[in-house]
């Protein structure tokens, strides 16, 4: 007969969250779009890339552009809340 | 409305971490991986796409989900007492760091509690990744499994406390691909009380203080932060320090005063610091002169790829007790010792990759102004972020530890028993 002993788990449940809801556009014809940038290469000259694009071709009104000192450090809380104030989307970067 | 951007080997951290801070339904377009090695020829048609899958999400529904909330209290599992069942189980659920665990039944943990005035349920803090609740039964669950003495959790709630705070950046060190681990150095009465080795091979293994403090860390990091590797955990390498390191300073030899007294403690004070490094490197110095010791020390730092010198970081040196005795009769205090270093470790910044160059351009330019491949970069941004440890037993070694760059240590007092 196998012995059974209990024994506390040590991770931390997944997680205690409210999932928030996701605010959705309908479109992005003249829309304020913010980019962070995580510094990584080559993600600058995509922003730049879809700067044209979404102003071109999908009518966003403008793009502001913010880029991260490192890769490995946080946005600062200054980055955050001039975008947050200022734009419908905000999109950011993420990995290599 | 957010989106993110992501390479398709981070989309695992990416997601998991949308779901740890309540946005499990953000949307995540992903790009080639690595994006980095892509030709900028190549950057407008991976634009046009990633343009319109943005637009795409415009036109999806918008479903919100009902919220939900998980009770936090740590459950407990019946398990085979047979230690090597136990062990694969361990394994099977990413629990453990590869090695044997001890099984943190009930009276294990509960003898670790007894050793804290702290209430098991107090939350020390929400570790990155995965922002999961320290309390502190958790980091005593994950102490027991190391194989700690019940008389470490002061100095783990400590570290945990530590590693927490922001400027130490444990998002970056836990995420990262590079091989960051965190080295514990612990001073005052509590590390002779513990037993923690501060001397001969005090970065290595047979001190079960210095061995299981580590241990814990990690498994902390991995079991309550979510940094599993391969998952969360985004080193291409790692390297032999994320199983554990932690040690003492052998204050008892060192002719200065010690790092937690240099941090504003006093010298009765116990303490654990947090550094996040990334390796180890030996210099065999036989020099008896002070001037060639630093001489040497300052060369084997400077190197082009370093995470520190394209950040501005905090670099270590392990100094051994003969040749911090022999600076120590040259005249030389500490911080004249990390002045030394600091002047004799400015690296030409031709040395580094033309990539790499760039991004210390970018990085650095609002500290040092326009650099280029002329430029001295220093190591850190001042002296005084180079961190000096007395520590080690007999012989003409010293060691240098690269920090990962952007992370700087932190000093906490441990909670007196």
């Amino acid at each position: 007969m196998i012995e059974v002993s209990t024994v506390l788990v040590p991770t931390a449940p997944k997680q205690i969250f409210v999932e928030k809801k996701q605010l959705t556009l309908e479109s992005l014809r003249g829309r304020v779009i913010g980019f962070i940038d995580n510094a990584k290469p080559n993600f600058k000259d995509l922003v730049d890339d879809l700067e044209q694009i979404l102003i071109a071709k999908y009518g966003a009104r403008k793009v502001i552009k913010l880029r991260k000192r490192a890769a490995s450090i946080p946005a600062p809380t200054a980055y955050i809340d001039q975008l947050a104030g200022a734009c419908d989307l905000v999109i950011t970067g993420s990995g290599d | 409305m957010a989106v993110t951007v992501c390479s398709t080997a981070f989309e695992v951290l990416g997601r998991r971490q949308a779901a740890s801070l309540g946005c499990a339904e953000l949307p995540i377009v992903l790009v080639p991986h690595p994006f980095g090695s892509i030709s900028r020829s190549a950057l407008p048609k991976i634009a046009k796409e990633v343009a319109a899958q943005i637009a795409n999400l415009m036109a999806e529904k918008n479903t919100s989900r009902a919220s939900t909330v998980l009770v936090d209290h740590c459950e407990m599992l019946n398990v085979s007492s047979d230690v090597e069942i136990f062990h694969r189980l361990c394994i099977e659920q990413k629990l453990s760091d590869g090695l044997p665990v001890i099984p943190p039944t009930p009276e294990r943990v509960q003898k670790m509690l007894a050793q804290s005035a702290r209430k098991p349920e107090e939350v020390i803090a929400r570790l990155a990744p995965a922002f999961g609740d320290a309390t502190v039964a958790r980091i005593a669950t994950n102490a027991v499994m190391a194989g700690c003495t019940p008389q470490c959790l002061n100095v783990l709630i400590a570290a945990v406390e530590a590693i927490a705070c922001p400027e130490f950046n444990l998002q970056g060190i836990q995420a990262t691909t590079n091989p960051a681990a965190v080295w514990l150095v612990v001073n005052g009465p509590i590390a002779s009380a513990l037993g923690v080795n501060g001397g001969a091979n005090c970065l290595g293994q047979g001190v079960s203080a210095n061995v299981t403090i580590g241990r814990a860390l990690r498994l902390i990091m991995q079991n309550i932060g979510g940094a599993f590797p391969g998952d969360m955990d985004r080193a291409t390498h790692g390297q032999p320090g994320k199983i554990s390191l932690c040690c003492a300073e052998n204050e008892s030899v060192s002719p200065w005063i010690s790092l937690h007294v240099e941090r504003g403690l006093s010298t009765e004070t116990s303490s654990v610091t947090a550094v996040g490094f990334s390796g180890t490197l030996n210099m065999n110095i036989h020099s008896k002169n002070a001037h060639e010791i630093l001489r040497s020390i300052a060369d084997a730092m400077a190197h082009g790829p370093s995470n520190d010198y394209w950040c501005g970081g905090e670099p270590w040196i392990v100094i051994s007790p003969e040749h911090a005795q022999i600076l120590s009769e040259a005249g030389l205090s500490k911080n004249e010792v990390k002045q030394h270093l600091w002047e004799g470790s400015k690296m030409s910044a031709s040395r580094m990759a033309d990539k790499d160059l760039e991004r210390t351009r970018r990085t650095r330019r609002e500290e040092l102004g326009e650099i280029t491949a002329h430029t001295k970069l220093s190591i850190s941004r001042s002296a005084s972020d180079i961190g000096i440890l007395v520590a080690g037993g007999e012989g003409t070694h010293s060691v240098y530890i690269p920090g990962f760059g952007n992370s700087r240590s932190v000093t906490r007092a441990v909670d007196a028993i």
